[in-house]
């Protein structure tokens, strides 16, 4: 008969033995990538707000400045007067607001900015653990794509088992089985898009171009999970060679 | 409330939901439960579990008794879990084993309440990974959303199942083939089981799973 009772208490205890040890940079970098994505969303729809309000004080500035950080950032460090001068503004539609009416939009155009500078942190983070975990596949990725990539396969290990075109499509899975089911035309390209020699590319290349990209990185990132050496600069001199 | 079948020990039902008997009074999925007297039923969401939608679907065994031992393949958070812990009472005994660490760490906190759930963190693609854990067993229930789901079905039975017992297997068509149809892809099933074992009765899911079955099967 089995002691239910102690194989129960034993049980228990591997378990949380293993649960403990499974932790790794993979969780690390998983976390700190979605964070990142997470931040940049909330960023961008507060600032979509703060661009309303911040109209009613002085409209024109918001049409002259396109890019959310580079707004925030300027509000937070420069007066009315100053903004207005620098972008050669002559006449505004919107009115003074008393330091009263002020003060809130001010307050979130704080908050707002100390976002964007917790996103750097991050992002300097995630580099830091990338290059010493998976130093090949930062290299020519990047820590950022490196890191997406990482996250939709789930763990280096599981990245390093794919084949390339598995990785070419990461992302694309949507696509990928709308052309399994009825036979629509195939994706070419995930995540991997937003590899610079990719979407820089001519829309024709685009599908050649992350083809080959996904070569190199799934020789990157076997070397990386086997404990090669390191043949990023190597494997990255090879590509842009190859797309030139 | 009153039982569900009289095949079904600890399972209840009242006019909309079924329950099954709490073993400790205590809930642990933020689920609603209903007092009467000294007992407290837990009502058992067909959305979530597909055991339950199994049985709101009418099948006509599941196997389950007070006292069985049951290995639980695919156990994830440990919701279905609860409700077999209920089901098999203090005498029966639940190996849950999933392969995710984040899922488990769930399971562990309700293992550590009920009496009657050892928490197995391993691999089901390969029985001889816990054979040091696990021992024979009345029942092995599996749902594992994995393409060669089948296969790990038929190995565990081979090598856990006592022969007379029940196997269960919570079946997802989408991921075994997307390509092909699921109503053909039931049957496709039912012959690889047909060789190996009998099947006993199945049910489709529809309305509370799309594009799942329930297998219930007998070893010789």
């Amino acid at each position: 008969m089995v002691d239910f009772e102690k194989l129960r208490k034993k049980s228990i205890e591997l378990a949380k033995k293993t649960i403990r040890e499974s932790i790794s940079e993979d969780n690390f970098i998983i976390n700190s990538i979605n964070n990142i994505d997470e931040l940049t969303k909330v960023a961008n729809v507060l600032t979509k707000r703060l661009r309303d309000w911040y109209s009613l004080y002085l409209p024109e500035f918001s049409k002259k400045i396109s890019d959310n950080e580079a707004f925030v950032k300027l509000i937070v460090s420069r007066k009315r007067k100053e903004l207005m001068q620098e972008m050669n503004i002559k006449e505004s539609m919107g009115t003074e607001l008393s330091a009263k009416d002020l003060k809130p939009i001010m307050e979130i155009a704080l908050r707002i900015n100390s976002l964007y500078k917790l996103k750097e942190n991050l992002k300097e983070y995630l580099e830091q653990v990338m290059n010493s975990y998976c130093k090949n596949l930062s290299t020519i990725t990047g820590a950022l794509l490196g890191a997406k990539l990482l996250e939709q396969a789930g763990s280096l290990k599981k990245l390093a088992m794919m084949p390339s075109s598995t990785v070419q499509l990461l992302g694309a899975e949507k696509a990928l089985f709308r052309h399994l089911k009825t036979g629509a035309r195939p994706p070419k390209h995930g995540t991997i898009l937003q590899h610079p020699l990719v979407s820089s590319a001519k829309k024709t290349n685009r599908g050649r171009y992350s083809r080959v990209l996904a070569d190199k990185i799934t020789i990157a990132v076997k070397t990386d999970y086997f404990k090669g050496k390191f043949i990023g600069d190597k494997l990255k001199t090879e590509l842009e060679e190859r797309l030139k | 409330m009153i039982l569900l079948d009289k095949k079904f020990p600890n399972i209840f039902k009242d006019k909309k939901n079924i329950y099954t008997k709490s073993l400790d009074k205590k809930t642990y999925f933020e689920e609603r439960t209903k007092r009467e007297g000294k007992n407290v039923y837990r009502e058992w969401d067909p959305k979530r579990s597909k055991l339950a939608a199994g049985l709101i679907k009418g099948i006509s065994q599941i196997g389950f008794k007070e006292g069985s031992i049951v290995l639980y393949l695919g156990a994830s958070h440990g919701y279905t879990v609860s409700f077999v812990s209920d089901i098999i009472g203090k005498n029966g005994f639940i190996f849950a084993i999933d392969i995710a660490p984040q899922v488990t760490r769930d399971l562990v906190r309700l293992a550590e309440e009920r009496n009657n759930i050892a928490p197995i963190l391993a691999n089901c693609n390969h029985p001889e990974e816990y054979k040091d854990t696990v021992s024979k067993s009345d029942i092995v229930y599996q749902d594992i959303a994995q393409k060669n789901q089948v296969q790990i079905f038929l190995k565990n039975c081979d090598a856990y199942l006592n022969s007379g017992g029940f196997g269960l297997l919570a079946l997802k068509a989408r991921s075994m083939d997307v390509t092909k149809k699921p109503k053909d892809l039931f049957k496709q099933v039912m012959k690889e089981l047909e060789e190996k074992i009998s099947v006993v009765d199945y049910r489709v899911l529809d309305p509370y799973e799309k594009d799942h079955a329930l297998f219930i099967v007998k070893k010789k």
